[in-house]
């Protein structure tokens, strides 16, 4: 054998080193957030998730998570310090939920086809989902097309009220367009609407409100309407700068639906770099919502059948720094790790108008990852 | 050449990309233009012209091309043959026919590279009929002639590709590996793997290529000078070497010996290699 | 909000097509839209626990319960 080498090297050729990564099939990875709330609840989620590439365009995804929430969620908004606070009145909560999802995909010439399920459960809530979704490649791949229907099927219930067992049944619609702008540019848009009706209340929750006349305090347990339509349209863009080896990340989502919100997200980040096997991607993130109509953390006379102090119906605004960082083994090793901070307040609402009452949540939030290309 | 070709350059502007790339590509010419068969003043022609007469005086990059190709022959027991190209008077791929033994035994009686008076100067073909063809190895040679010139004009990021024999200078800007993809043997325009490459020669034998079907048996242009017939066991196999003429030969032989022969032949050789056996499974993928 | 959507898709399929050859910077890992799986979905979490709004360009997902 190391004649024909040998014969080629008196030949007036380069030898070029045979360099080359493996055959990618798939990848599978931990991750593990941490997330603790200022005093609040505290939640670890360890993740396992893996992708596979079988043969004649098949793909396989899943992932499976263990969620386990300690610690106390305020349950009562109540004003009878003066103004309405959150209080919490229920003994510490150990919740545990296990969640999985397979989407299985096959590619067949410029279309792909996938049929995705899902399921999460917890003591007292359960969800079953399934999706179906088409992509079709245009333009040499430059345009990608998307449409997507997905349907879940959940079932709510209580552990303070063990009568308590109440469906609710969402379908949603997706359709959306990838484009490749130049060598350095893509951009991808979608439109996702939902369709809701069911059980929307939070088991959990209560008003209870003080007024200076008449003195008989008003209560009004979380009752929210029995349906809700959304609409989303989210835009992300990725630019790449190849002279300073970062590439530009930003993300846009409009969103409302018919309990009166409106939401703008937007998140700018930048992906750099360094020295070939590392990354750093410094981001920030930028949320503003408006209030539900229904939303009120004070019971308003006469005392209106659909209410909730819930503030994450509130209008506030909220801001997230975050930072991630890569390490790429060339063997196929990849450490990975983000960390966090948000902080929603009513300030943060944009052209001010925040709800009056809304506490700040201040929380933060660290992820770590391994995964393995093979 | 008429197959599609490609050439990639990236260098710190335009300029030096387009200069080294116009290099480049003259040079392909230059050696499709010595080698080819179809040209009649083509060095290639002028031996064949003078089989059975006098020597023919040769340069001396003819002549390591022609020590590159006895090394090939001895290290595939005579598989690889440069005097093989004229079973294709009987083998024409646009009839599903399979040629007698009758028209195919005049043939091998021309077809033996033992046969053949060369020296460092000069090469003879001693019968007149007999046949040199630098098909087996012509193109390989110039994409890696390509990618010499390229980084002699500095270049030190850049893909060639001709009809499926490429060479690689070294990754894309950003640390990028090129995507080569690797023709599926049966679904038209489908790939069967993809592999990132950040440097090397490639190449790729099928028995996709040039086919006919007779009998639900497949015969492809890859054909064994010492019977005749059409490769068989493999669908395909790709090689990953330090140049692409290393891996083409690698590859035509791999064929010609078939499934068992030709996979003991490619683990002794030590080149990484994926191969796809005669059912359509891959029998050996790279790494 | 709708027509400059649809105004928006319409401006994108006018550009000029790039060539397969060209697609070496689009291959990297920080240019696609599923980076990093497992950070991406798990940071989504944490962010749909907190608000009213939802919708990440994936369909077929379960619920939680949480929003």
């Amino acid at each position: 054998m190391a004649a024909l080498l040998k014969a080629a090297l008196a030949l007036p050729v380069l030898a070029l080193p045979a360099r080359a990564g493996a055959i990618e099939s798939g990848e599978v990875g931990l991750n593990i957030l941490g997330y603790k709330e200022r005093g609040l609840m505290r939640v670890t989620e360890p993740v396992a998730w893996g992708r596979v590439e079988l043969a004649d365009g098949w793909e396989v995804k899943g992932s499976a998570a263990v969620d386990i929430v300690t610690g106390a969620s305020p349950e009562l908004v109540t004003n009878v310090s003066g103004k309405p606070v959150q209080v919490i009145t229920g003994a510490s909560v150990d919740d545990r939920r296990t969640i999985w999802d397979l989407k299985v995909s096959k590619r067949l010439g410029e279309w792909t086809l996938g049929v995705s399920g899902a399921r999460s459960s917890e003591e007292d809530y359960l969800s079953r989902a399934y999706g179906l979704e088409v992509k079709r490649d245009l333009n040499d791949r430059n345009t990608t097309l998307t449409a997507g229907f997905g349907r879940a099927a959940d079932r709510v219930r209580s552990h303070d009220d063990p009568t308590l067992d109440e469906p609710r049944d969402t379908r949603e619609y997706l359709v959306g367009l990838t484009q490749v702008i130049s060598p350095v540019t893509v951009v991808q848009t979608s439109l996702q609407w939902g369709r809701g009706e069911g059980y929307y209340n939070d088991p959990y929750r209560h008003t209870l409100t003080f007024y200076p006349e008449p003195s008989v305090p008003a209560f009004a347990v979380d009752t929210r309407p029995d349906h809700r339509n959304t609409f989303a349209w989210i835009t992300r863009y990725r630019h790449h700068v190849a002279s300073h080896n970062g590439t530009f990340q930003a993300e846009y989502r409009f969103y409302r639906d018919d309990w009166g919100i409106h939401a703008h997200t937007a998140e700018i980040a930048w992906s750099q770099g360094v020295g070939g096997v590392w990354t750093l991607r410094p981001a920030l993130r930028y949320y503003t919502q408006s209030q539900a109509d229904f939303y009120t953390p004070l019971i308003p006379q006469p005392q209106p059948a659909i209410l909730s102090s819930d503030q994450r119906l509130a209008a506030f605004g909220g801001l997230s720094p975050s930072l991630r960082a890569q390490y790429q083994h060339p063997g196929g090793w990849r450490f990975e790790g983000t960390i966090g901070y948000i902080e929603n307040a009513s300030r943060f609402h944009a052209g001010g108008g925040g709800s009056e009452f809304f506490e700040t949540l201040r929380a933060y939030y660290a992820i770590v990852g391994v995964s393995r290309t093979f | 050449m008429a197959a599609e070709n490609e050439l990639q350059v990236h260098a710190e502007d335009a300029g030096i990309a387009g200069r080294a790339a116009r290099a480049a590509i003259a040079e392909v010419q230059r050696i499709e233009a010595k080698y080819s068969r179809y040209r009649p003043e083509s060095v290639v022609s002028r031996i064949n012209a003078a089989a059975g007469k006098d020597a023919v005086a040769i340069d001396e990059e003819t002549a390591r091309l022609l020590d590159f190709a006895d090394a090939c022959w001895r290290q595939s027991d005579g598989a690889f043959d440069p005097t093989s190209g004229i079973l294709r008077r009987a083998w024409r791929f646009d009839v599903a026919r399979v040629p007698l033994e009758a028209e195919l035994a005049p043939l091998l009686g021309l077809i033996g590279w033992d046969r053949v008076e060369r020296d460092a100067a000069a090469i003879r073909l001693p019968q007149a009929g007999m046949e040199l063809d630098f098909g087996g190895f012509g193109k390989e040679y110039a994409v890696d002639r390509a990618a010499t010139v390229l980084a002699e004009h500095g270049i030190a990021s850049a893909f060639a590709n001709l009809a499926g024999d490429i060479a690689i200078l070294g990754e894309q800007p950003g640390a990028e590996p090129w995507q080569v993809g690797i023709r599926h043997p049966r679904e038209k325009d489908g790939l069967i793997a993809r592999l990132p490459v950040a440097s090397g020669g490639m190449a790729t034998s099928g028995d996709y290529e040039r086919f006919v079907v007779v009998d639900g048996m497949r015969h492809c242009h890859i054909l064994d000078p010492r019977t005749g017939h059409s490769a068989r066991g493999l669908q395909s196999v790709t090689v990953h070497a330090t140049s692409c003429i290393v891996a083409g030969s690698a590859t035509t032989i791999a064929m010609l010996k078939g499934a068992i022969d030709g996979m003991a032949w490619l683990e002794a050789l030590g080149l990484p290699y994926f191969c796809v056996s005669e059912d359509g499974t891959v029998a050996h993928t790279f790494r | 909000m709708r027509v400059a959507a649809a105004l928006l898709l319409l401006g994108l399929c006018a550009c000029a097509p790039v060539a397969p050859y060209q697609r070496g910077y689009l291959a990297r890992p920080d240019m696609g839209f599923e980076e990093s799986p497992g950070m991406a979905k798990t940071q989504e979490k944490v962010f749909v626990a907190k608000e009213a709004a939802s919708g990440s360009g994936n369909v077929g997902g379960s619920g939680c319960g949480c929003n």
